[in-house]
């Protein structure tokens, strides 16, 4: 048969029934891949998938028959109507998410031949990335590592084609075939040539389940946060650490108030600001942890735009996109920059003005200081001394509020968090004529010695406000900070130490504080090193290795030649690993000697074994007949003798050999 | 199947190309690196596409760990392509001579497959066109045996050919294969015509009177010149001895009795119908214990009995006018 007619005989391989082994197999990787999408999936499809797995294993126990095609149709579309009644679309992450779990669910109900379990592997290993877009961190990378070996390890199953397997063999060889691949990976990693993405307007996408400041501002709303340890971004100061006093991190300015709730509006970007003050900046460089919203957390008062971002009026650093992922960026403030300096006169409007029909206590308060005194600094300070000097409460269970909050707050109850002191005060200030608003974000943070960064919890969340002063601009005035000062210089749990266990890993586990604090620093590194590796960092990084490695093309011949020499080394590693075990010493004398009779001409036929050929040899060389006796004798004796193998009869038997006038 | 139409020139330089690579072997087949091929499956095709999505979506969503679990399949892909071909590599096959059968029987063929490493082999195919494939695994240094069976459709000497020993382990993506071909004689018998007796008709019977002299027998009939090869049994050492030279007794006899199957006496049906029947006298020739010889255009087999001489009358009748004469086996469709 010609090469020409021949063909690859792919088609009745992949149509062959899969044995049993292979379809339990991949059941099993399919239910440890999409386990974590449990916590995010829509109970029905949880249970679809559990119902699928079910039937496909009874079934291949032989206790259930094949499922009905009808109602698998039925079914896939039932389905699909089902994923868009969820959610509204069928794109996106959530709803293809869910979209192909259902149909890979399904495709189990009707997977009979090796073909269709290898596409359900294959949807296994999609299945993976999914768990990406919703975590990256690094439990999610070691999860998703065990779970590529269970893959690997079913994707062996189907391939070996045999109803008895050794789990233990077919784990061993996809942990091998794992781990081999991870050299190659990490030149991929760090060569392939990074695209600036994104390549299609999909990201803008609101995902839940995210937590972080919001752009609004009502009772009760921060403390909501307080109690969430989670961090919030992660700050690398190029020098000193500004003292805990000064980490005011800038986030949503809100100046629309009703009454109740304090809440933004977009504003004009800035266009353009005078740098008035010739003290240096303090510089630094923000990990921002994904928020969901469009805050870039900022020193106050950040003086430095990044790409794909707008300084607003407010001195409000916003990303143009959603921040869904982590985003690092480095920033310099200027503390003590003016904000606002000519403020316009419908702003300054917005910013005195409140509803009448609220607070009549607080109004009249407000308006009776604006009387008694002509400067604004006085007010300012007769307030801040009210909160100080009275009994005022700074405490995480303040008592519910009713429709007149603010009354009820100054002169009732007398106890709140930063939301009831930040949103009093600039209403108070309002009432006495005084421009202000309130700035949401962070205050404080943790150092971390480890890595020498600062670590800023969600529970690190603050309010505060600014007030408008004529020459001076806005001015920040934190009332919290007069209430309760160890909130500011020591931070919220030492403030609030009888209400919240602290977050702060020295407090928390004094013991292992160190080690707690080296494992923060791992994953700051990996947030810089591995979860921000784009095409500027690739940039950075690889001429920082000085290889001359500074384009494209240069990455790419890089790249080929890394990869082809790994693959080399393990070529070569192999080839000396799994090379034929060498000839025993006695064969190969015993070789050498057949090599001397051929050259003498005596060639062994093909039909004699090694005794007849002696025994010819012998008959012809009759002067050398004893010495090629002894020659066997020895051969035989070492190879099947029990004792033979010493080093003196192969020494002999050497000597002999040599000795042979051939 | 993909029928490649390419032009001529072109067909005869992969024909040479191929051949002079797989030259058919007699004896074992051990397949090194040149006789080695590899090519992703459609699964390696798929796999390829969706690593593109994957990059694409990575790309889209600057997901880092998404660049990572892409380059991680992609190394995985480049690793079990080496595996695939190891899997394969240093792999020997020898094919037993395979046993006549008759056409339309199912032909059995049993392959020595060992290989010297010390690495595991598994899921190691062995395959006929695109007959169904039968696997089998290997330990360290071992050698195993699998049997395929293939219909038969023509009788006739055949080279076994077309065997492919392949392998997808461990991932599937990439089909690693060696061509076999093996020059060794594939034999298929015509297939025997149904109930067929011995007819007077159809076969020249020969009686006592003009049964020619043979060296067994009861009567004897004479001497004549002793022949290379004879038992010295049968010398007439009398005459020997009388100075006549070596000479054999000759007998007369009706051990058995015996007949000519004859081409000529056949008239009817084609020429496959007449080779079918003439096997079947054959058979039932041997099976009544008759001595019988075999006329053809051509060729002539003396009259004898036993299965070497059965062999060799099958054989001649299944090599008889064959077209295609030991051209590599094939299966053709019905």
């Amino acid at each position: 048969m010609k090469p020409t007619e021949q063909n690859l005989p792919i088609r009745s391989i992949s149509l062959e029934i899969a044995n049993r082994s292979s379809v339990f197999a991949v059941c099993f990787c399919f239910l440890f891949a999409i386990a974590p999408h449990f916590r995010q999936l829509p109970l029905w499809i949880s249970a679809i998938v559990l119902f699928s797995l079910c039937w496909r294993c009874l079934q291949n126990l032989g206790k259930l028959r094949d499922f009905p095609k009808w109602l698998l149709i039925t079914l896939v579309i039932a389905g699909g109507v089902g994923v868009f009644a969820q959610y509204w679309t069928v794109v996106g992450r959530d709803a293809g998410l869910a979209l192909l779990t259902v149909m890979s669910a399904f495709k189990f109900l009707e997977s009979r031949r090796h073909r269709d379990l290898l596409i359900l592997v294959f949807l296994c290993y999609f299945l993976v990335a999914t768990h990406f877009l919703f975590s990256q961190s690094i439990p999610t990378a070691a999860m998703m590592f065990v779970t590529l070996i269970v893959i690997t390890t079913s994707l062996i199953t189907i391939n070996q084609r045999e109803e008895n397997v050794s789990v233990k063999e077919l784990l061993h060889s996809s942990t091998r075939l794992i781990l081999l691949s991870i050299p190659l990976m990490l030149i991929l990693f760090v060569l392939v040539p990074r695209v600036p993405g994104p390549l299609w307007g999909l990201t803008n996408e609101q995902r839940g389940g995210i937590t972080g400041l919001s752009d609004n501002m009502s009772p009760g709303k921060i403390s909501n946060l307080i109690r969430n340890n989670e961090v919030a971004f992660r700050v690398d100061f190029e020098g000193e650490v500004p003292p805990q006093g000064q980490l005011y991190w800038r986030g949503p300015v809100m100046a629309h108030y009703n009454g109740y709730r304090w809440w933004q509006t977009p504003r004009k970007p800035l266009h353009k600001f005078y740098l008035t003050e010739s003290s240096p900046p303090i510089k630094y460089t923000v990990t921002l942890e994904p928020n969901g919203e469009h805050w870039l957390l900022a020193l106050d008062v950040p003086t430095q735009l990044i790409a794909d971002s707008i300084m607003t009026e407010d001195f409000q650093l916003t990303s143009k996109k959603r921040i869904n992922d982590l985003l690092r960026y480095s920033m310099e403030s200027r503390p003590a920059h003016l904000i606002g300096g000519n403020e316009s006169v419908d702003y300054l409007r917005l910013a005195t003005s409140f509803p009448e029909k609220f607070n009549h206590q607080t109004i009249a308060l407000g308006r009776s200081l604006a009387r008694r005194f002509d400067n604004s600094q006085d007010i300012i300070d007769e307030v801040l001394k009210m909160f100080r000097e009275q009994e005022f409460y700074y405490t995480l269970k303040p008592p519910r509020l009713g429709n007149d909050n603010v009354d009820e707050f100054l002169f009732g109850t007398r106890r709140g968090f930063c939301e009831h002191y930040s949103g009093s005060f600039a209403l108070l200030m309002r009432a006495a004529g005084i421009p202000a608003r309130i700035v949401t974000g962070y205050q404080g943070g943790e150092f971390n010695a480890v890595g020498n960064y600062l670590i800023v919890r969600q529970s690190d969340a603050h309010a505060w406000t600014e007030v408008w002063i004529e020459d001076k601009g806005w001015l920040r005035v934190d009332p919290t900070a007069a209430v309760s000062p160890s909130r500011i210089e020591d931070g919220i749990d030492n403030a609030l130490a009888d209400e919240i266990s602290s977050f702060r890993i020295q407090n928390r586990n004094p013991l292992f504080g160190n080690l707690l604090y080296s494992w923060d620093n791992v994953k700051h590194s990996w947030n810089d090193w591995v979860l921000n590796y784009d095409d500027q960092r690739q940039r950075s990084f690889l001429s920082k290795l000085d290889l001359g490695i500074d384009n494209w093309s240069d990455m790419v011949i890089a790249l080929v030649v890394l990869l082809v020499a790994v693959t080399g080394l393990f070529w070569f590693v192999y080839w000396y690993r799994e090379r034929p075990p060498r000839p025993a010493a006695y064969e190969i004398l015993f070789n050498r000697l057949l090599r001397k009779l051929a050259k003498r001409g005596f060639d062994r036929k093909p039909s004699e074994d090694t005794r007849a050929f002696l025994q010819r040899v012998s008959q012809q060389e009759f002067s050398q007949r004893e010495q090629l006796a002894r020659i066997v004798e020895l051969y035989n004796r070492i190879k099947y003798g029990r004792d033979g193998n010493s080093p003196q009869a192969l020494n002999s038997m050497r000597s002999m050999i040599n000795s042979m006038n051939l | 199947m993909i029928s490649l139409s390419l032009p001529s020139p072109v067909r005869r330089y992969i024909d040479h190309w191929f051949e002079s690579h797989n030259p058919p072997s007699s004896a074992a087949i051990r397949l090194h690196n040149r006789r080695l091929y590899i090519l992703p499956t459609r699964f390696g095709y798929l796999f390829a596409i969706m690593l593109m999505l994957l990059f694409l979506a990575a790309i889209n969503y600057q997901n880092s760990m998404a660049f990572m679990l892409t380059f991680m399949l992609v190394s995985l892909g480049i690793i079990s392509l080496w595996h695939t071909h190891k899997n394969l590599l240093g792999i020997t096959v020898k094919l037993q001579i395979p046993r006549p059968v008759f056409c339309g029987e199912a032909c059995e063929l049993e392959f020595e497959i060992s290989h010297p490493n010390t690495s595991k082999r598994y899921a190691i195919g062995i395959q006929y066109a695109d007959q169904p494939p039968v696997y089998l695994k290997l330990d360290a240094a071992a050698s195993g045996k699998v049997k395929l069976r293939l219909p038969t459709h023509r009788r006739g000497l055949f080279k076994p050919g077309g065997f492919t020993v392949f392998t997808r382990y461990p991932t599937g993506l990439f089909h690693a294969w060696g061509w076999l071909r093996f020059d060794l004689p594939l034999l298929i018998y015509p297939k025997p015509q149904q109930d067929v007796r011995l007819q007077q008709s159809m076969i020249e019977q020969f009686d006592g009177q003009t049964s020619t002299s043979t060296i067994e027998g009861d009567d004897f009939a004479g001497l004549r010149e002793h022949r290379v090869g004879e038992s010295l049994r049968h010398i007439s050492w009398k005459a020997y001895a009388q100075g006549r030279g070596l000479l054999t007794k000759t007998f007369q006899g009706q051990a058995r009795p015996s007949l000519w199957i004859d081409w000529e006496l056949i008239t009817q049906g084609s020429l496959e119908d007449k080779l079918s029947f003439m096997t079947a006298l054959v058979l039932a020739a041997e099976a009544e214990e008759q001595k019988y010889g075999l006329r053809l255009p051509g060729t002539i087999i003396e009259q004898d009995y036993g299965s070497a001489h059965k062999h060799i009358c099958l054989q001649t009748l299944a090599v008889f006018k064959q077209p295609d004469f030991e051209a590599e086996f094939k299966i053709e469709a019905d």
